[in-house]
């Protein structure tokens, strides 16, 4: 398990960090998602202890990562996102070196390294370079080396990012066995929908802070209330928007073509209420449905800087 | 015994690259070429005057430890410079200080390895250092303390390096900046005294030649050092001498002066632990901001 307790972690004038709470239940795959400069990397280095934090406290397993260093690092693995490799090793030379880095020499770490080099496809390429191998490969070499010592608690930054589709999906399948192996792992990344396949759960930051933390179940029911509605009126629009305009739970009304659509933040009930409503007062109404939703689109909403005042904007 | 990881990764991939068979070809090629050219002039000499001078014997003994030394000052800072930077250049720096290894262990584990590569050239070059024993005049005694000289040199300008190289992001400018410490430790503090010197005389009115503030400096200066142990087994006017005339007024410095080169040994032992420290700090993750 990994908790994040009031994390704040201050460069110069700019706030990385600013109060970041975080609860990683154990087994989870929980997706960390947030815009560039959301604070992402800096959260993970300090997770991985790589930076100390200005106030607040990291807990790996209930072990405090600025007090307890050594027993944290023999329970978490760590995967950046650069590949950080050494050309010059052979690919089982290179388990064989970081094995050592955790106190594990001989047939220990060759048997644990081949054993790991074969969970990721890479068994055909231990007698090679490391220089020899593609991006993919190399991203998957590095996984087998953040297991080396078998941590619990994984944490990746970002680790699919410039990798083609082929290796995404088999680097996806090996989170997947992870997670069925009853690891933790949380990984990073800017896209939402590249997370929301494989993750249990999503934490998304933003300026620092946590803006949004849960299931992926409730993330998706936030789909619908985040998509508009578009609602579809024969002859003048006058007598809906006027309506509209007036309504409490609206919040954006925007024009495109012959629908209008609206920003709208009620449930099925207040939609129906609404509907009702329009019907009453003789708008026209022969549309209104929920717009078709997505992870992009919440994530967007979610991440938005803009204040959430009323507006009638007209597409062209 | 539990061997040092990065040193064991290092030199497994080091045994298996060009570079360090260059490096000993090259150290003792020019050793090499250096002691077969001064016994050809000696022979020469010899040759047309008909008289063997066993001094110039012990020349070439001073003449092939010190060409040994200057390769060793210029070798040294590019074995380390780049090591902890390259690293960071690698990005697998942070990936070593996630697992159970320290910075300290990083660090020693580096200086090690560039000692072990002085160590080898050092030893490789025993063939050619025995030249000087076919004519005698140089005991084992000497050639022991000349290692011992050598060996804190590796360490002072090695610990150097390495903190240059924690200190830089770039290993080109951590080697820019380890040839500069050691040209501070080398020539600055000669230079340092030599401007004294030349101000004293300037001052002086009875031209005594007191021993000043600056000539302290030279403790810290592995040249100075070096000059010291040679002038001490083949006499004062051998080697650099001629570079460090400071050194004539050590004797009027009493038990400084008699313990010399142990004091200087000791500065220059207690100047390479504090710039180890430095590069350990420089390397320990929560300090990175």
């Amino acid at each position: 398990m990994l908790q994040i307790e009031n994390l704040k972690k201050v460069f110069g004038r700019m706030v990385a960090l600013d109060g970041l709470n975080m609860t990683v239940e154990q087994g989870a795959l929980y997706g960390f998602v947030g815009p560039n400069g959301a604070g992402k990397t800096t959260t993970i280095k300090t997770i991985i202890g790589l930076l100390a934090p200005d106030d607040g406290r990291v807990l790996v397993n209930g072990l405090d990562v600025a007090k307890e260093r050594d027993r944290v690092m023999a329970r978490i693995g760590y995967v950046p996102d650069a590949f950080g490799v050494y050309d010059n090793l052979k690919v089982s030379e290179y388990m064989e070196f970081f094995a050592s880095c955790y106190g594990l020499t001989g047939l220990k770490a060759r048997k644990r390294g081949q054993m790991l080099l074969e969970q990721v496809g890479l068994d055909d390429k231990a007698d090679f370079y490391v220089e020899g191998l593609s991006r993919g490969m190399k991203q998957r070499l590095c996984l087998a080396r953040a297991l080396i010592h078998n941590p619990p608690v994984l944490v990746m930054d970002e680790p699919t990012a410039g990798l083609d589709p082929r290796t995404r999906y088999e680097f996806k399948e090996i989170l997947k066995e992870l997670q069925g192996q009853g690891k933790t792992v949380l990984i990073s990344s800017h896209i939402l929908p590249e997370l929301a396949e494989i993750c249990t759960d999503i934490g998304v930051i933003d300026q620092g802070r946590m803006v949004f933390e849960g299931s992926m179940d409730e993330i998706l029911a936030q789909i619908n209330v985040s998509s508009p509605l578009l609602i579809s009126v024969s002859g003048s629009q006058q007598t809906a928007l006027k309506l509209l305009r007036e309504h409490p739970m609206v919040e954006t009304i925007t024009i495109r073509e012959e629908d209008i659509v609206v920003g709208f933040s009620g449930d099925k009930k207040d939609e129906a209420a609404l509907l009702q409503s329009l019907v009453e007062a003789d708008a026209g109404v022969y549309g209104f449905v929920r717009e078709k939703g997505s992870l992009e689109s919440v994530f967007m909403q979610i991440t938005d800087h803009s204040d959430g005042e009323v507006v009638l904007i007209h597409e062209d | 015994m539990k061997i040092n990881p990065i040193y064991r990764q290092e030199s497994r991939a080091g045994a298996r690259s060009f570079k360090l068979p260059l490096i000993i070809l090259g150290f003792n090629g020019v050793l090499a070429v250096v002691a077969l050219l001064y016994m050809y002039s000696m022979i020469m000499q010899v040759r047309l005057t008909a008289e063997i001078q066993y001094s110039s014997f012990l020349g070439l003994y001073v003449f092939v430890t010190t060409v040994e030394f200057i390769l060793l000052l210029f070798i040294i800072p590019g074995l380390t410079a780049g090591s902890i930077s390259g690293e960071r250049e690698r990005q697998t720096l942070d990936l070593m200080l996630t697992t159970r290894v320290r910075a300290v262990d990083i660090v020693f584990g580096k200086l090690v390895l560039g000692l072990s590569t002085v160590f080898l050239l050092i030893v490789s070059s025993f063939p050619i250092l025995s030249l000087v024993f076919i004519y005698g005049g140089v005991t084992m005694a000497d050639v022991g303390r000349l290692l011992i000289c050598y060996v804190v040199t590796a360490v002072l300008v090695g610990s150097a390096g390495l903190f240059c190289s924690a200190a830089m992001r770039r290993s080109t400018m951590a080697t820019v900046a380890a040839y500069l410490t050691v040209a501070l430790l080398v020539a600055g503090t000669l230079v340092v005294n030599y401007l004294a010197d030349g101000f004293a005389e300037m001052t002086s009115v009875s031209g005594n030649s007191a021993v000043s503030w600056p000539l302290y400096l030279l403790l810290c200066n592995p040249a100075a050092l070096f000059q010291s142990v040679l002038s001490g087994q083949v006499g004062s006017e051998s080697g650099m001498a001629v570079l460090f005339p400071q050194l004539e007024r050590i004797a009027d410095m009493g038990a400084l002066g008699r313990y010399w080169q142990l004091i200087s040994v000791i500065v220059q032992l207690l100047l390479s632990a504090a710039f180890l420290w430095g590069a350990v700090r420089r390397t320990e993750p929560a300090r990175r901001k």
